[in-house]
């Protein structure tokens, strides 16, 4: 253990970017030198450009101690590009941010200025969780406007008004639903007083700080004189409006990148306009990705239609892909029967190597979901399931746990992930314990206990529980660092527990949460965003659900904004496969309090049609 | 950039100091006062070359007040630094650790304390721990990287240069030799190494050579055998391009002789030279933001002289750098010598003192002084070498009379004023404001002898004088001066001493006029000032202080009030002036409390 790392080879991105050369976008993407904006659709690789040119402007321009922020919207993405970067032999280091949107304002921005500029933020400041919220929430809704009104009455309003009175802290400023305004107000004041904050609140108090404060500007930029946006399409009203103080008012230089045509936040007030604008602007150079290496031509036309544009990617691929569509009539369950008894099994078949992995349900809601994981359960195979009805809770120390468990499963000779990242993470939610000596003594436990459980086939729930035994009961108990991990963890044993829904769980299994092999992908149309698979099935294709019922309401009342964004939800579940596309309908849905009979949804009969099959 | 503030709790002779300073800090303090201290509490915060286990502290390094540490007793020391905002790599570096956003202030602080789960009262090493943070939030971690981007470097005061000079590792020519090579075309350097490498192989091969080198061969054959030989060559070591470089070494005199044989002195005054040359270099190549110098006593190698050109030149960067141009260094450096610290700026100086108990910091860097003042008294600290620094106690005096006189006289009181270790200091008029602000400033205890010159009206003018003093000096406060003999009280309670009239005339109300006769007959030219002398001594005329004071100036006070010292010192005169002998006890009561 004492001979020290093989140093990378500092070269590892100039090699990488050799291969962006035949493509003359990605390599003009590279070569920018000022402002730049790429545009890049699915499968255009956007984050192999996104990080080799990121490797580059921190080896090239920018010195120590100066270095490059890069901001993006989950937490998933931003795992994938510390993940793509360790491979070009860009290792973290403090003058390289990589983390979510929200990190960047809390960690970025807020801790170190806030208290300074004068925001009233307590001297020690946790994440609110959903309880917090939604009880925080409650009390100054009655605090307002008495116990008699519904929470689930004002929340839509509450959200969008915090989402986009973005001056709402300057003087004079009126709005137009005081009775929301007050709510926000006394919501804020409690959540503050109690010591939390929330996402909304990180990225307003980050606004703040950027546009009222020079010197907040200034020590950003000192650090960080390149920003790189991924997934632009995604940010909120405020969220663009931070970059472009940062880049056309203060001067860092912005690389983004991203493609309106995916953006499917409109329910958080994102929206692809913002991107579309950013593009335009004189100051900013604009590449547009034309190259598409995932999909097949056939599947690519298929997505164009879907999205009601013409885009003209052209296919990398030899295949052109099949869509193929599937009627059945008897409902939901039937479809489910149906991916689980017959699809799935037929595509294994034709793939070489085919492994469940390859494959993912892609699915409006958890409703939808959990007919599937229903079906998959008894069929008795591996899966992960990303929407509301899993089990499984997601959060930064569940992301870590399943980190430690893919470290003992193996990750320990492959590097992947490298002890030292589970080590930083660790420290990193341990943040409040200062003294070295504790953080040696942290640290020591930690690898005492990973050394000593690699086992890959124990069982989930045996391995927790040692684990906690262990480690964590510091953490857990330190109500301000795990604010909400203790529930978290709970869950996470009551899932793992020998009657629990994955009682099957074994260490392999968890530490392959997000994307192991063996485990068939049930997710939501939202989280399939960024991954791609060999084959995509997307049941539930009904007039009423895709489009849904109040897209379609509003369509009538001509607003098409709400029914534009359920095209991109569309096209971007079309465009996560590489090779085949299976559509499922059934004509009809059932709801809490109805049965619709609406037939097939629109956007599949207009696919339908320009295959050459239209539904009769 | 620049240190601006240092707090220091707990930690060996520090109970909690704290000061204020610039640019660069002159460190003044007897012995034991704790210069090393506080240079060591700085390397805690900033010094990469200090390893883990020196910031790990011993129980005896917490202050000596505490006789039982309790949980909260920790050692910490914080640094602010400030002036860093203009330059972005500087700011990158301490954006984390503001603590004031404008000007901006960043503050990193080094903690020693009892570890947080410990369950009893801490009582050994392994109880307490370290860390380092930025910003007032403990959670904010500071590393290895900052302390190696902003270094404090200690040249100690035992130091040996010459080793330094001649080891490759620690040399400081070898970042100079190293950008050579850098910008060295490479062609050119094979050829050199080529020519070397020939003219080696010849001298290898001169018969005469050969000759010895055999002889040494033989011998080792003789006694050890040919399979054990050595296979023995005499020739310079073998030729490599980058090592032919950095195998140069400094030849002073024209090439004569070795950096060894030079003199301690020039070796430092290389070693220095060298060093800021290095630390330029480091900043242009982006290895480093800033270099905190500290250097101890360096006047145990350098003479005087050059001791007052070095750090003349180190102390006043700022000027020399030009306006748009930071300094790459700062120098901080404590001494003894009064030819160091009488070139220093007036801002500069950082004064320990020890009560026997705790010691105190004080600065001049937060000195109110108007520019011409500042010019005024570090042109006075200059030629007077310093001398207010090192004194326990000043008198501040108008001119040159009081400097010759003030001795004598209190030597007559029975205080020898160079024992008592206070100095007479003369500020050639009556503008003591400045110097009495500095030594304020300073803590060192100090009284002004004032004359009363009075108007007109009767009014002293030195009461007017002592009123402005005490607004100025004691800002805080309000006083209340109703009557002139109300501010005369409060001038001597706070040190200012105002007679009647004027000095001389104190001296001679006071009893000395024999002594006033005999120093007039011995001095003056014309038989006139002498009778008048004479009369107003024998009391046969009536005292004329205009003309008396218009004779002396005559002869020359200052030649004058030497005279008049002899003939106290030969007839061991005890008279002294009142307001003298108050002011002399006053400064020495402090100075030396018993």
């Amino acid at each position: 253990m004492s001979k020290s790392a093989p140093t990378q080879a500092s070269s590892g991105y100039q090699a990488a970017a050799e291969s962006l050369r035949d493509n003359d976008r990605q390599w003009a993407a590279y070569e920018s030198r000022g402002n730049c904006v790429v545009l890049a659709g699915p499968g255009s690789g956007k984050t192999k450009t996104l990080t080799i040119k990121l490797a580059r402007m921190l080896a090239e321009d920018v010195s120590p101690p100066r270095g490059v922020a890069c901001i993006t919207y989950t937490r998933a993405c931003a795992g994938e590009l510390v993940r793509r970067l360790d491979d070009l032999g860009v290792g973290q280091s403090s003058r390289l941010f990589i983390g979510t949107v929200h990190s960047f304002c809390f960690q970025e921005l807020v801790i170190p200025f806030g208290r300074l500029a004068g925001l009233e933020i307590p001297e020690s400041v946790a994440v609110a969780t959903e309880n917090d919220r939604a009880s925080h929430f409650s009390a100054a809704l009655e605090t307002v406007h008495g116990s008699d009104e519904k929470p689930f009455d004002w929340l839509g309003r509450f959200g969008r008004f915090r989402r986009t009175n973005l001056d709402r802290h300057q003087d004079g400023f009126v709005a137009d639903d005081e009775g929301v305004a007050a709510i926000v107000l006394e919501y804020e004041k409690r959540l503050l007083k109690a010591g939390l904050t929330d996402f909304d609140q990180m990225v307003d108090f980050g606004l703040r700080l950027v546009e009222e404060h020079a010197w907040v500007r200034k020590a950003i930029k000192a650090k960080f004189p390149i920003l790189i946006v991924d997934e632009y399409q995604d940010m909120v009203p405020a969220l663009d409006r931070l970059v472009r103080t940062l880049c056309f008012k203060e001067g860092m230089r912005l690389f983004a990148v991203g493609d309106p045509d995916q953006s499917i936040y409109g329910f958080q007030d994102a929206s692809p306009e913002l991107m579309d604008e950013l593009a335009k602007r004189d100051d900013v150079e604009r590449v547009q990705l034309r190259l598409n290496y995932r999909c097949g031509q056939r599947i690519i036309s298929a997505a164009e239609t879907a999205l009601g544009q013409r885009r003209d990617y052209r296919s990398n691929r030899a295949e052109a892909g099949t869509i193929s569509i599937h009627k059945r009539p008897k409902g939901l369950d039937d479809q489910a029967a149906f991916i689980v008894d017959e699809l799935v099994p037929s595509i294994l078949s034709r793939l070489p190597n085919g492994d469940l992995s390859d494959v993912a349900v892609l699915y409006r809601d958890y409703n939808t979901g959990s007919a599937i994981a229903k079906e998959v359960q008894r069929r008795g195979w591996d899966f992960i399931r990303l929407d509301r009805g899993n089990p499984l809770p997601q959060s930064p120390f569940v992301d870590w746990l399943n980190q430690c468990a893919a470290w003992c499963a193996g990750g320990w000779k492959t590097g992947r992930p490298r002890l030292s990242s589970v080590i930083s993470s660790w420290l990193g939610l341990r943040r409040f314990a200062a003294a070295d000596v504790d953080r040696r003594e942290l640290q020591v436990n930690l690898v005492r206990f990973l050394q000593g459980h690699r086992e890959p086939e124990d069982s989930a729930f045996d391995w927790l529980n040692e684990f906690r035994d262990a480690c964590l009961e510091g953490f857990l108990t330190e109500a301000l660092e795990s604010r909400g991990e203790k529930e978290n963890f709970e869950k996470l044993l009551a899932a793992f527990q020998p009657k629990g829904a994955f009682a099957a769980f074994t260490v392999r299994t968890l530490g392959g949460q997000g994307g192991a092999k063996g485990h068939l992908n049930l997710m939501t149309l939202h989280n399939a965003k960024g991954l791609e698979f060999a084959a995509v099935i997307i049941p539930d294709l009904e007039q009423g659900r895709l489009p849904n019922y109040y897209a379609l309401k509003e369509l009538a009342a001509k607003n098409d904004r709400q029914y534009r964004e359920e095209r991109r939800l569309f096209y971007v579940g079309l465009t996560r496969s590489k090779i085949e596309v299976h559509l499922l309908w059934s004509g009809w849905y059932k709801n809490k309090s109805f049965t619709a009979q609406n037939g097939p949804s629109q956007f599949l009969s207009e696919v339908a049609k320009a295959i050459g099959y239209p539904i009769a | 950039m620049h240190i601006c503030r240092v707090e220091i709790v707990n930690f060996r002779n520090f109970e909690h100091a704290v000061f204020e300073c610039g640019q660069n800090v002159v460190l003044l303090g007897e012995n034991k006062a704790g210069k090393s201290n506080l240079l060591l509490a700085l390397r805690l915060v900033l010094d990469p070359a200090l390893p883990d286990s020196g910031r790990k502290l011993r129980m005896e390094d917490i202050w000596d007040g505490i006789e039982e540490p309790g949980p909260e007793d920790g050692v910490k020391v914080s640094v602010d630094l400030t002036d860093f905002e203009e330059d972005e790599n500087q700011l990158a570096l301490l954006a984390d650790h503001l603590v004031q956003p404008e000007p901006m202030v960043a503050r990193l602080t080094y903690v020693w304390e009892p570890r947080k789960n410990l369950k009893e009262t801490p009582r050994k090493e392994s109880d307490y721990d370290f860390s380092l943070y930025g910003g007032d939030r403990p959670e904010n971690r500071i590393y290895g990287d900052l302390r190696r981007r902003l270094p404090m470097e200690l040249l100690n005061a035992l130091r040996d240069c010459e080793a330094d000079l001649a080891r490759w590792t620690r040399s400081p020519l070898r970042p100079l030799l190293d950008q050579a090579i850098k910008e060295m075309d490479a062609a050119d350097l094979i050829r050199y190494a080529e020519k070397i490498e020939e003219a080696s192989e010849e001298l290898t091969q001169a018969p005469e050579i050969v000759k010895q080198a055999k002889k040494l061969d033989d011998q080792l054959r003789s006694m050890v055998g040919k399979n054990q030989a050595l296979d023995l060559l005499l020739r310079f070591a073998p030729i490599d391009p980058d090592r032919l470089v950095r195998s140069l070494r400094v030849f002073i005199d024209g090439g004569k002789r070795g950096i060894g044989d030079a003199s301690l002195g020039s070796t430092n005054l290389l070693f220095f030279a060298l060093k800021m040359l290095e630390y330029r270099q480091l900043v242009e190549e982006g290895d480093r933001e800033h270099t905190f110098l500290a250097i101890e006593e360096p006047e145990a190698h350098l003479h005087p002289t050059l001791q007052r050109l070095v750090f003349r030149n180190y102390l006043r960067l700022r000027e020399e750098e030009g306006e748009n141009k930071l300094p790459e260094a700062s120098v901080w450096v404590s001494t003894h010598s009064p030819h160091i610290a009488s070139v220093a700026p007036l801002d500069s100086f950082v004064f320990l003192r020890s009560d026997g108990n705790a010691t105190s910091i004080v600065s001049t860097a937060k000195l109110e002084l108007s520019e011409r003042s500042k010019e005024d008294l570090e042109r006075y600290l200059d030629v007077s070498r310093g001398e207010m620094l090192f004194a326990r106690g000043v008198i501040l005096v108008e001119g040159d009379a009081e400097k010759f006189l003030v001795p004598v006289l209190a030597k007559a009181q029975s205080v020898d004023l160079d024992e008592a270790g206070i100095s007479v200091c003369s500020v050639s008029g009556t503008n003591f404001g400045p110097y009495a602000k500095f030594l304020h400033a300073l803590g060192v205890p100090y009284a002004i002898l004032s004359d009363g010159d009075p108007d007109a009206e009767g009014v002293l003018g030195g009461l007017r004088r002592a009123e402005s003093l005490l607004e100025k000096l004691f800002p805080e406060t309000e006083w209340d001066l109703a009557t002139w003999e109300a501010t005369d009280e409060a001038a001597a309670e706070n040190g200012i001493f105002v007679n009647g009239h004027t000095f001389e005339i104190a001296l001679f109300e006071c009893g000395l006029t024999v002594e006033f006769e005999e120093a007039m007959t011995s001095i003056s030219s014309t038989g006139k000032r002498t009778e008048r002398m004479e009369e107003w001594v024998s009391g046969n005329e009536e005292f004329d202080p205009e003309q008396f004071l218009k004779d002396i100036e005559e002869v020359s006070k200052g030649r004058f009030a030497q005279r008049l010292a002899s003939f106290i010192v030969k007839r061991g005169s005890t008279a002294c002036p009142d307001y003298i002998r108050k002011a002399i006890a006053y400064v020495q009561e402090r100075a030396n409390p018993s």
